[in-house]
């Protein structure tokens, strides 16, 4: 990575949000956060993360789900990849969707707590991946 | 004591002579109900459609029909409705058949007007009370859904957050960490991880308790369910060193149930074979048709079940206790949501076991509805 790239966690638990930033701090990342869906629109239109780690739960019970379709709406964040990280998936096995699928337009979810392992394969790997089809958009 | 009918609601008056359909409208509507009288059972029951009325008051005997046809008709229209039957040849007999059809209450003419009104604002109320009941038991059902899902997030939600912080401390520094306290990090996350699995079992059953698993109408692919588990113990891979081999015939028909249920009574059928097996041992998955069912077999070469264990195995909490299973992580919980999934989805689940050789788990569930008529001879058993 020549310069470090941003990922902003948005969850209302503050002790889970310190441990993902000191992990991703640790592995070069900045790190923005936000405690929950409204702060989290207003952080990334003002730092454009490359990468998004997004709760489920927070204030309103889905309020992660709203808040991913109002990232989307915003043209500079729509192909931003976004990480559902939340402790309701732990039961069901971790499925992909496409980032044009429907109302829930995640790229990955993740169960909460995330093995550290997983979550910077699956960050390298969603930046990398989005970061090629933006320079492969420009050179069209 | 007389209560008052609350004004404004409707009674709708069924009787082929007028002056008792007069007389029934003055006296209610003294006492504050809106009426509406109708000579003929069909107007009636055409009102009783489109207002979907408290009460309803009918004559036994008119030409056409008479007030047990009409009784039949608006009870299929509403199960709530009150139905005060008058009758003038006022015999036990008229008054049992109209009650066995479906009325709340008999009025034998001739009747005074407070007899009417005490038999209606009776009746009123009694609806009041039904529908009273009704939205409290939406209520409930509703305050009792929200209950385990919050629950289950506030129970996890400190879980989460401590064992994240371990994870990640063992991750980014476990090389200044004493090795005794590295160990012990790894002690605690693995007793948190037993925390969470009970919590994620209890959730599990109560979602099968309140319907909102095992949906009988969806279909689930079993190749597809079974990959996603193999791929996911390959990522994590146990101790024992266990290989799986699955053989699930291509052209096996889709299942009868969701995707996520089918994925939990195989995935915990699938944890239990390699927790319980020998080390470099074996898991097996096999499947196969057998006429409008599926059979599944989940074998492992592990230590076996003692023949005294058999009749416990799907009870709560009950966990087989010898020196070799001593150490096994468990809830106790995992056998009995297989049961309930299979139950849900009308199949049947039993166990063979041989101790020393290992346990064979088979499981029949039908084929998805809208597949029974495909050709039989697709993944039928050899």
């Amino acid at each position: 990575m020549s310069e470090s790239k941003t990922v902003l966690i948005i969850d209302d638990d503050r002790d889970f949000v310190t441990a993902i930033e000191t992990l991703l701090v640790s592995s070069g990342y900045r790190v923005a956060t936000a405690s929950n869906g409204r702060e989290g629109i207003q952080q990334a239109k003002k730092v454009q993360p490359d990468l998004i780690l997004l709760d489920v739960m927070m204030t309103e019970r889905t309020e992660g789900f709203f808040t991913l379709q109002e990232v989307r709406r915003i043209p500079a964040l729509s192909r931003t990849p976004v990480i559902v990280i939340s402790s309701i998936y732990t039961d069901q096995p971790v499925f992909r969707v496409s980032p044009e699928a429907g109302w829930l337009p995640a790229n990955l979810f993740l169960p909460k707590p995330v093995e550290p392992m997983r979550l910077l394969e699956e960050a390298r790997r969603l930046i990398g991946e989005n970061c090629q089809t933006a320079s492969a958009g420009r050179k069209l | 004591m007389q209560t008052k009918g609350a004004p404004d609601q409707l009674v709708v008056v069924i009787d082929d002579d007028e002056v008792m359909r007069l007389s029934c409208q003055q006296i209610l509507q003294k006492a504050g109900y809106k009426v509406e009288t109708f000579g003929n059972g069909h107007a009636g029951i055409k009102r009783i459609q489109e207002a979907k009325p408290p009460l309803l008051i009918v004559d036994i005997k008119m030409p056409e029909l008479d007030g047990f046809e009409v009784i039949n008709i608006v009870r299929k229209i509403d199960t709530d409705l009150v139905i005060v039957v008058i009758t003038g040849y006022a015999t036990i007999e008229t008054a049992v058949d109209a009650m066995k059809a479906g009325a709340y209450d008999f009025l034998p003419k001739p009747f005074t007007p407070n007899e009417l009104r005490m038999i209606i604002d009776r009746g009123f109320e009694r609806w009041r009370l039904t529908k009273e009941a009704q939205r409290l038991r939406r209520e409930k059902e509703e305050v009792e859904r929200k209950f385990v899902t919050l629950v289950s997030h506030q129970l996890k939600s400190p879980l989460v957050a401590i064992k994240q912080y371990l994870d990640v401390m063992l991750f980014t520094s476990k090389d200044q960490l004493p090795e005794k306290a590295a160990d012990w990090v790894r002690r605690c996350q693995v007793r948190l991880g037993e925390m969470l699995t009970i919590i994620q079992d209890w959730l599990a059953l109560s979602r099968i308790d309140s319907g909102s698993l095992c949906d009988r109408a969806s279909s689930a692919e079993l190749g597809k369910v079974v990959e996603n588990i193999i791929g996911e113990y390959q990522q994590v891979p146990s101790g024992l060193n266990v290989t799986i081999k699955a053989s699930i015939p291509s052209d096996l028909p889709p299942i009868c149930g969701d995707p996520v249920s089918i994925s939990m009574l195989v995935g915990n059928l699938v944890s239990n074979a390699v927790k319980y097996n020998r080390a470099g041992g074996s898991v097996s998955l096999k499947a196969c048709r057998v006429g409008n069912l599926v059979t599944i077999e989940v074998s492992d070469t592990g230590t076996g079940i003692p023949p005294g264990a058999m009749q416990h195995l799907f009870e709560e909490f009950y966990r087989v206790k010898t020196e070799a299973t001593q150490n096994i992580p468990g809830t106790g919980l995992g056998l009995v949501i297989c049961k309930r999934i299979v139950h849900e989805l009308n199949g049947t689940i039993d166990v063979r076991s041989k101790e020393g050789e290992g346990t064979t788990f088979i499981i029949h569930l039908p084929i998805a509805e809208n597949k029974k008529e495909v050709e039989a001879k697709s993944g039928e058993c050899k």
